[in-house]
């Protein structure tokens, strides 16, 4: 699974980090940053939670990818 | 005979029943199925209540714009910063202070404000009883935007007096509205006080700089340049209004809610892990922030209905947040909510500044309250009074112990 932010809609409502800390993390304006874009199967939960919880729509989810 | 409210034939709505205090979602609910684009009879202007169009709307500030000093009439000499302002001057004063108010940043006062609200508890613990709003609504987040800005407690009357002074014009004088006239004139006061107490901190930190947010504006550049003394004030402004009667409104929305749902308490008592989800759905279930404004810059169309140019459009953030469309069992509370995609700190550009402020304060409040008062309830024979536009429950009289 791959997970993507899109930085133009993201304006730091802040529910990805907070849902899925160890996938999602946040830069100094509080606006979300992937730790990792190849999602291990471990985070899968964090991904889902953090692209069903973006009120903005910015978070997308890919299935596959290595 | 009771009105229709709303009435689906005219699409004619009255946001400030006061029936509808305590309990808007059935309103919420007419809006969005039969006039999606309703006028409010208070105001005369467009009231937009499905998710969707509420969304769409706030993510096109070049369409509904926020500068709308004028309109609002809040004792400002100029727009407040950044509320008032639209993109791409407003992105730059985000830019600054997103940065001050960042879920990081607001999680360093969390044990200040744990210790404020424990401070508050002490204080009424023992009698068995409390008037919530009074006694712990209002007081905490007070407590926290006075640490926040780096300004002493001892100031808190003045900053009550102004703010009150501003927000609900007739309640020192204790009634719910005051004519236009005199309100502006009470706002214009207040607005003179806020400019000067401001002013003479800034002056202060100025001369001598602190570890604290005031200092940081101070001595902030955007571009390059220094903040205006004005910029500063606007500024302020905007934190003195924002920032204390929207968490007092979601405290006693929240602590009311829990105080009449035993079993949904019991459930978040017992396991405290659900008080941040108890936070985030209760924030979508009560939205005490019921709406926000935007002025037209264009006319448009929207369900059939022409809004014009010039009109003040009130996005109704609660109906949204009720919108079965985008919510599953929306009319249920679920603390364990998987999909929450609740709108009450707004959406688009304008996402409000404080709220990972307003979350952290409540995380921490509701742990507290309930570690050290699991059980209480309305008090018997009270009613609770919900105040409009922001729902502030100003009557929340609430019991615990043998006086439960």
């Amino acid at each position: 699974m791959r997970v993507r932010v899109d930085r133009a809609k993201c304006v730091g409502h802040g529910r990805c980090y907070v849902l899925g800390p160890d996938l999602f993390t946040d830069d100094e304006r509080g606006h979300c940053v992937v730790r990792s874009e190849l999602v291990p199967p471990e985070l899968e939960t964090q991904a889902r939670l953090g692209e069903e919880n973006c009120p903005e729509g910015a978070i997308s989810l890919e299935a596959g990818g290595r | 005979m009771a009105t229709r409210n709303p009435d689906p034939e005219t699409g004619r709505v009255n946001l400030f029943d006061p029936e509808i205090g305590a309990d808007p979602q059935p309103v919420y609910a007419t809006l969005r199925s039969k006039c999606p684009v309703a006028r409010s009879t208070f105001f005369d202007s467009p009231v937009i209540s499905r998710y969707e169009d509420v969304v769409w709307g706030l993510r096109h500030p070049e369409i509904f714009s926020s500068a709308m000093e004028k309109q609002m009439a809040l004792g400002t000499e100029r727009p407040m910063i950044p509320q008032q302002i639209d993109p791409p001057a407003q992105t730059r004063y985000r830019r600054l202070l997103d940065p001050h108010f960042s879920r990081r940043k607001m999680e360093e006062l969390a044990p200040a404000i744990r210790s404020q609200a424990n401070a508050l508890l002490d204080r009424f613990l023992a009698r068995g009883e409390c008037e919530f709003d009074s006694e712990f609504a209002v007081p905490l987040p007070c407590g926290a935007f006075l640490s926040l800005l780096g300004l002493p407690l001892s100031d808190l009357g003045d900053f009550l007096e102004i703010k009150d002074d501003i927000i609900r014009p007739g309640k020192r004088k204790g009634v719910p509205f005051v004519p236009i006239p005199e309100a502006t004139a009470i706002r214009a006061e207040a607005g003179r006080r806020m400019y000067a107490y401001f002013g003479s901190v800034i002056d202060d930190r100025t001369a001598s700089p602190r570890s604290d947010l005031l200092s940081s504006l101070v001595h902030a550049e955007i571009d390059g340049e220094k903040l205006s003394r004005e910029e500063i004030l606007d500024i302020c402004f905007l934190l003195l209004l924002a920032g204390l009667d929207t968490v007092t409104a979601t405290l006693g929305c929240s602590i009311a809610y829990l105080a009449s749902h035993p079993e949904q308490r019991q459930r978040m008592v017992r396991d405290p892990s659900l008080i941040p989800g108890a936070v985030e759905e209760l924030l979508r279930f009560e939205t005490p922030v019921t709406g926000v404004p935007r002025i037209a810059k264009q006319d448009v169309t929207l369900h059939g209905v022409e809004i014009k140019q010039g009109s003040v459009v009130n996005f109704l953030l609660g109906a949204a947040n009720t919108d079965g469309g985008h919510f599953e069992n929306a009319d249920e509370v679920d603390f364990a909510r998987a999909r929450n995609i609740h709108v009450a700190f707004g959406v688009g550009p304008h996402r409000c500044l404080g709220s990972h402020l307003a979350r952290m304060e409540m995380r921490v409040a509701l742990e507290e309250w309930h570690r050290r008062i699991p059980e209480y309830a309305i008090k018997p024979g009270e009613t609770p009074r919900y105040s409009l536009g922001i729902r502030e429950v100003m009557y929340l009289p609430l019991v615990w112990g043998a006086r439960a």
